[in-house]
């Protein structure tokens, strides 16, 4: 059972990963990085340690991904030309 | 024998998942339909559908207590203005929102030629399922908790710094500058913030040494005196102003209502949304007004303990205590919608001073003068 939960979250990971780098706009590429870090944070609780997956999520889904789509958003668009 | 222990026996359950057991053993069916699942050899399945009638619980008392809001919010909101609000539909207008619902889901769901599509669908769903995950380690009464969480105020704090960035992207999606300007606002109230919300938070951690929702609200069972009720509120008044300032404003309610000032903005970020796409923001900003009360309850005004709850017979404590949390967080909803009913909405370096020069430098005094006063063993 457990073994399934970590397979279906370690695909999900991967491919939102794959994606980060596969996207043609930044946003796009943030929102996958922000399901990279929640897959990352589920793997955590897979393995007991669910202060370290809360904190994942707060530190890096919470703050690193909204400065990096303020810097993306603040900036001029350059991938639209 | 049963019914005896039912009323007299200390039946405190860590989650609502035992409770639920519990009941079922007590009338007699958990041991059958834990047989029929033994011999298909799929336990687990049963435990699956237990926990998922209590998320169906939980999200139909949740939809409900939104629905509930918004009547109320206009309720409130006549009354300051001596006018009767919705009166029509209902007794006093009490089915109201069934009808915005239904006005809701008939309306045309418009996507701007120029939105990313994808973003701009994506944003109201990133909006709601926080707003929602946000109930999960709220204790409703005794034993009526999905999960008591070690971490559970962490978690909170945590869940509640997702919300941004789905304003962000609906605000950048939209591809309209008044909805760029107002996520943009929205985030940077929000995050600085949270800074004083959670400093005066970790001021109630340093009393219970413990994050759990329940460990917080049982350290505050009890009296002093025999009467006066063992609250953090009495014992960090400071605390409570701060987070309670601290969280309408992270709310986006009227005093710090930035994100959607009318006369600047339109609506803020989701001026382009409509049909139930714009429902979803509607009720997530309920679902949130709600949570954050609870929260604000459960830290400081003793969550659902009331003084002399344990005379009760055991078998009712589950539900008198559910009522006393729901009355409490009416107080403080109600309370945040008389603000927004009599107080002005102030300027934006008004809001930012107010942030990062006032509550932010309390905030730490208060978490100084705790933990100072706590190693000197004063309480």
């Amino acid at each position: 059972m457990i073994d399934i939960v970590f397979l279906v979250i370690s695909f999900l990971t991967i491919l939102s990963t794959i994606m980060v780098v596969r996207s043609n706009k930044l946003v796009h590429s943030a929102i996958y990085l922000a399901g990279t870090f929640i897959g990352t944070a589920g793997l955590f609780i897979l393995l007991k340690a669910e202060f370290l997956a809360w904190v994942q999520i707060l530190v890096y889904v919470g703050a690193v991904i909204t400065l990096i789509l303020f810097t993306i958003m603040l900036t001029r668009k350059g991938e639209e030309e | 024998m049963l019914s005896l222990a039912m009323w007299t026996g200390d039946i405190m359950f860590p989650n609502a998942y035992e409770l639920i057991v519990y009941i079922l053993n007590f009338i007699g069916l958990y041991e059958p339909i834990n047989n029929i699942f033994k011999t298909l050899g799929i336990e687990y399945v049963l435990r699956i559908i237990i926990v998922l009638v209590e998320i169906a619980v939980l999200v139909v008392f949740a939809l409900l207590t939104i629905m509930f809001l918004t009547w109320m919010e206009r309720k409130v909101v006549a009354m300051v203005q001596a006018r009767y609000g919705p009166m029509v539909t209902g007794p006093r207008g009490l089915l109201q929102p069934v009808m915005d619902g239904v006005k809701l889901i008939g309306k045309e769901d418009i996507i701007p030629a120029k939105a990313d599509r994808w973003v701009f669908t994506l944003a109201p769903f990133i909006v709601f399922i926080p707003a929602l995950l946000i109930f999960i380690p709220l204790p409703f009464g005794e034993s009526l908790i999905i999960s008591d969480l070690n971490v559970g105020l962490l978690y909170i704090i945590a869940i509640s710094a997702v919300s941004p960035i789905a304003i962000l992207l609906a605000g950048w999606a939209s591809n309209n500058k008044y909805s760029l300007m107002g996520a943009i606002r929205a985030v940077a109230q929000d995050m600085s913030y949270t800074i004083p919300l959670a400093l005066s938070a970790i001021a109630i951690v340093l009393f219970t040494g413990s994050l759990s929702t329940v460990d917080i609200v049982s350290a505050q069972n009890g009296t002093w005196f025999g009467f006066i009720p063992k609250w953090f509120i009495f014992l960090q008044p400071l605390g409570f102003l701060l987070f309670l300032i601290a969280s309408i404003a992270e709310m986006g309610r009227i005093p710090f209502d930035f994100q959607e000032s009318e006369q600047e903005l339109v609506a803020g970020f989701f001026t382009e949304y409509s049909g139930m796409k714009f429902a979803m923001f509607f009720l997530a900003e309920y679902a949130h007004l709600f949570s954050v009360s609870a929260i604000v309850v459960t830290l400081f005004l003793g969550g659902w303990s009331f003084p002399f709850l344990n005379l009760l017979p055991a078998g009712l404590v589950p539900l008198v205590s559910f009522g006393i949390f729901l009355v409490k967080t009416y107080v403080i909803i109600f309370f945040a919608m008389w603000l927004r009913d009599t107080v002005p909405r102030v300027r934006i370096d008004q809001l930012m001073n107010l942030g990062w020069k006032i509550m932010i430098p309390l905030a730490l005094l208060n978490l100084l003068a705790t933990g100072f006063l706590l190693t000197a063993g004063v309480f």
